[in-house]
């Protein structure tokens, strides 16, 4: 909320900065329309930011101000200069008000109502002259207010075009990095080049890293204004709602997510205003009283998908005719030709609302046709499907100008191409896995999960011929936004990896099946596939229809299936277990060298993170790579290390408790005849379960030498630390120093001389420098100290 | 006029492109057939880490490539922001303008006007300018040549 608060506290100031110059101007011409505008939105928007906040005194400076403003722009009002004053005595309040807010004190009481009563156009006589002190004084105000120091910004402003130079620029480095890395690795060892180019490739990485997050923001920053929307709108209409929201770690790039912040609103009051039912009324059609309102992103390739789907009474084709006809957008004759889409499509229209009033929740007058137009500019795409009594789902598709996104190289009649990673919802090898493909005519089908899948050949739709038997192809199990499933046949899948996506020359964006290209580690160009064009242009796409009239049952379903469901895998000893899927995050495959099995508990970096490892006996030898289960209770997290991943299993038969040794099991019940035991997954988190920690998010504080930067540092980044030669740290390392230093935090303390040159006092109060497990050791308990 | 021209040979015609056109010349590497382009557009290749877009200005121009050897260079021009690499039968040499672009004297045939607005005369003779825009853009406009 802070961080909102913050936000809202800037936009205002740098609104308020930007319509300095436009003040001016319209006091100097007061019928200048464009002004008018201006300072109309500014106040508009403070309006609206402000219901949010909860700021019932600037809501009400700046609501007054917007309906005097509004009359002068429907032209029931001039403006004059008494107007220009009134206006800008509020403008200045509110002005007054955010450095209030900001510096957190309140504004002293009083004054609002004159300046809004000065707004009154009836007011022109007697009153006038007791307002006008109150205006000088508030003008007094605000000069004495402007030297009172602001706070100095946290933070600068930059163009979007210097960040897109940037990152294109960063972008372009990474590529030519890999170019020049694959001609090393050519040209074979030479010592004296490859230092310090792994040290470039390092710090590229870095840099790399800090600009895509310059740009990027998780969706999670628009998603966590929504459950408070929700909840106020649900409230205020009587209506009992639950929002469900999927994919908030998708990253989109700032400047979109501000775009989608508005259309995103704007559905989601149209889905609890109109399309949800009163709880009576839901009961009596049959449907559970609290609606649900989903919204689920998802990344892929270049664009982003965000569905928003309700299970509400659907939208009313018959209204939405009638209303088109009224308003001469159709004619009666078009009316009877046109097909139930064509007509949900017209909510889309120009100037179509079916809104009948003006309220503080709905804004002024902004229908589907701007959010639509909105959309459209920055190059998105909108669509709606719904079904009477069942829901409505709308389909919003936002490209990403530019994107690192995970990728899955898979090659295809001899050559490679990449799909993003985000669309694989599994790899299955049709040789191995026991799949079996059954054509219907010209339709190929696979059962997948009990469920008959569609396949199409990447070869066919390329148009080129596969170099593996379709009996022996692999199949990638592609899921789009829309929830449908299909099966992509390939010859080989190879590998997954970071890649930066360049766009491509219309005469190849053309043919609808490439949405990117991207050069691989050799500086070989490689095509990204457009899988949701591929899937449509193939039918494999339901257009919405078929996922909005699973909207209402899909939830109560989820939850039905997902408490019975467990996934089957073998430990590492080959022993087979259980674990309720829906612990399952996913399927984490690390070297085994990122493993820490040194302390008592085994720990893994993923992705950055430190979480712990269980499943993984002291004596067990580990091949080169692990494969490992990421379990999650929604905040907790650990990882298990598993032999194989069997499948997911039906849990049909009855769980039988059991008393075994092992204290994670929790009960034993029958898979295919046989009997396997299955994880307590209550037991599972309360011992291992822990928060994931950004590794290198504790800083260790380190002798200032060079012994200790070269040589210390890597080792303590390698335990989760990052280096600090500054004060502030959590951890102080001393060398050879004679007494601790007093900052209260954990120190370790490191001696030159060797364990058999000190006495045993000093042996075990400082530890010899190349002490490595003493000394990872004792960093690992500090750490825990901490944690503690 | 001394405009700086490129000299090339494409499909066996003396032609040029404006030297300010033109990027830079290399010599083709892989080149990453792209399955399902329309015919002009050879695949992708990479020069100094940028994916370019190889386009054969031969199938641009509705000429048959396979009549006509290609030296293997290839001209990099860049139009609305995307890189192109062009592959011609071969690249000449570089000449200055002596005349300002006049039109061909009963046009330059079907698929040629399309591509080339004017001829200029130089030290080496007289030489058909390429709209190298016209010639990306090619086969969109007649994608049924093409396909």
């Amino acid at each position: 909320m802070d961080d909102l608060l913050a936000d809202f506290i800037e936009e205002t100031r740098e609104m308020l900065e930007a319509i300095g110059s436009e003040i001016v101007a319209w006091e100097a011409n007061p019928a200048d329309r464009a002004r008018l505008d201006a300072i109309f939105r500014f106040v508009h928007t403070v309006k609206g930011n402000c219901g949010f906040f909860d700021f019932p005194r600037l809501e009400k400076l700046s609501h007054a101000a917007e309906d005097a403003l509004a009359d002068v722009r429907t032209g029931r009002r001039q403006a004059d200069s008494r107007l220009v004053t009134a206006v800008l005595a509020i403008i200045d309040r509110i002005s007054d008000m955010i450095t209030a807010i900001e510096a957190g004190r309140e504004l002293a009481e009083g004054g609002d109502d004159a300046l809004i009563n000065a707004l009154d156009a009836g007011a022109e006589t007697a009153p006038m002259v007791g307002q006008e002190p109150v205006t000088a004084q508030s003008a007094d105000a605000t000069n004495s207010g402007a030297t009172v120091p602001s706070a100095a910004p946290r933070s600068i402003r930059l163009p979007v075009e210097l960040l897109d130079r940037v990152m294109s620029g960063v972008s372009d480095m990474v590529l030519a990095r890999n170019d020049l890395a694959h001609r090393l690795q050519e040209a074979g060892n030479q010592p004296t080049v490859d230092g310090p180019f792994e040290r470039l490739s390092g710090i590229l990485t870095d840099v790399r890293d800090a600009i895509t997050r310059m740009r990027m923001q998780r969706i999670e920053t628009l998603y966590t204004a929504i459950p408070r929307l929700v909840r106020d709108l649900a409230a205020d209409l009587g209506k009992q709602v639950m929002v469900d929201l999927e994919g908030g770690e998708v990253e989109l790039d700032r400047e979109m997510i501000e775009m989608m912040r508005d259309p995103l609103t704007h559905i989601i009051r149209n889905a609890i205003d109109h399309g949800i039912e009163p709880p009576a009324e839901r009961l009596k059609a049959g449907k559970r009283e609290i609606g649900m309102l989903s919204i689920a992103a998802r990344q892929a390739g270049n664009k982003i998908s965000i569905v928003i789907s309700d299970d509400g009474r659907g939208l009313d084709e018959e209204r939405i005719a009638a209303k088109a006809i009224s308003t001469n957008t159709i004619t009666e004759a078009q009316r009877a030709k046109m097909s139930h889409e064509d007509i949900l499509d017209l909510i889309f229209a120009a100037g179509f609302s079916t809104a009948e009033e003006v309220s503080s929740v709905s804004g002024r007058g902004v229908g589907m046709d701007v959010v639509r137009d909105n959309l459209e500019k920055v190059g998105g795409e909108i669509q709606v499907s719904s079904r009477p009594g069942e829901g409505t789902l709308f389909y919003l598709q936002i490209p990403l100008t530019l994107s690192i996104i995970a990728g899955l190289t898979l090659k295809s009649g001899g050559q490679r191409f990449v799909v993003p990673q985000s669309y694989v919802e599994e790899i299955v090898r049709l040789r191995r896995d026991n799949c079996d493909i059954e054509d219907m005519g010209d339709t190929s089908l696979v059962t997948f999960r009990e469920e008959r899948v569609r396949m199409i050949s990447l070869a066919d739709v390329l148009g080129v011929k596969a170099e593996v038997p379709r009996e022996k192809a692999n199949l990638l199990m592609l899921r789009l936004a829309t929830g449908d499933l299909f099966a992509l046949a390939v010859d080989q899948v190879q590998s997954s990896s970071d890649i930066v996506v360049k766009p491509l020359p219309p005469a190849i964006m053309a043919s609808g099946i490439y949405c990117g290209t991207t050069l691989l580690d050799d500086g070989q160009p490689i095509l990204l596939l457009d899988v949701p064009n591929i899937a449509q242009e193939n039918g494999l796409m339901s257009e919405t229809r078929a996922r909005s009239a699973q909207v209402p049952n899909e939830s109560e379903l989820q939850v039905e299936r997902a408490a019975d469901r467990a996934m089957l895998f073998s430990k590492l000893d080959g022993h087979k277990r259980l674990v309720r899927l829906e612990l399952v995050k996913r399927i984490e495959t690390i070297s085994a060298s990122a493993i820490d099995r040194s302390g008592r508990e085994c720990r893994a970096v993923v992705d950055g993170e430190i979480l712990p490892v269980i499943g993984i006996d002291e004596s067990a030898s580990l091949d080169t790579s692990v494969r490992l289960l990421r379990l999650t209770d929604g905040s907790s997290e650990v990882l298990h290390a598993v032999g194989s991943v069997e499948d997911a299993v039906d849990l049909a038969d009855t769980l039988v408790p059991v008393d075994e040794s092992d204290p994670l099991i929790e009960s034993v019940t029958l898979i295919e005849g046989e009997s396997i035991a299955m994880i307590d997954s209550h037991k599972l988190f309360a011992v291992h379960g822990a928060v994931p920690r950004q590794a290198a998010s504790k800083t260790c504080r380190l002798p200032d030498s060079d012994w200790a930067k070269s040589i210390l540092g890597p080792l303590v980044e390698a335990a989760g630390y990052a280096p600090a030669f500054d004060a502030d740290a959590d951890i102080v390392i001393t060398l050879d120093a004679s007494e601790a230093p007093s900052t209260g935090k954990p120190v370790i303390a490191l001696r030159s001389a060797p364990d058999d040159q000190v006495e045993a006092g000093q042996r075990n109060s400082s530890i010899y420098r190349y002490d490595r497990e003493r000394l990872i050791s004792a960093l690992r308990d500090a750490s825990k100290g901490e944690a503690a | 006029m001394s405009e700086l021209l490129v000299l090339a040979d494409i499909a066996g015609k003396r032609c040029a492109f404006r030297a300010s056109d033109v990027g830079s010349i290399i010599e083709a590497g892989v080149i990453a057939p792209v399955p399902r382009a329309p015919k002009h557009v050879v695949g992708i290749t990479a020069l100094r880490s940028q994916a370019m877009t190889v386009i054969d200005c031969r199938v641009a121009i509705a000429e048959d490539p396979s009549a006509h050897p290609c030296d293997n260079h290839l001209a990099v021009v860049e139009v609305e922001g995307h890189s192109y690499a062009l592959q011609v039968d071969k690249i000449d040499d570089i000449a200055t303008a002596h005349s300002e672009p006049a039109p061909v004297p009963g046009g330059a045939g079907e698929h040629w006007n399309r591509v080339c607005q004017a001829m200029a005369e130089t030290d080496r003779g007289p030489v058909l300018l390429i709209d190298v825009a016209q010639v990306v853009a090619g086969a969109e406009e007649k994608p049924a040549k093409v396909a």
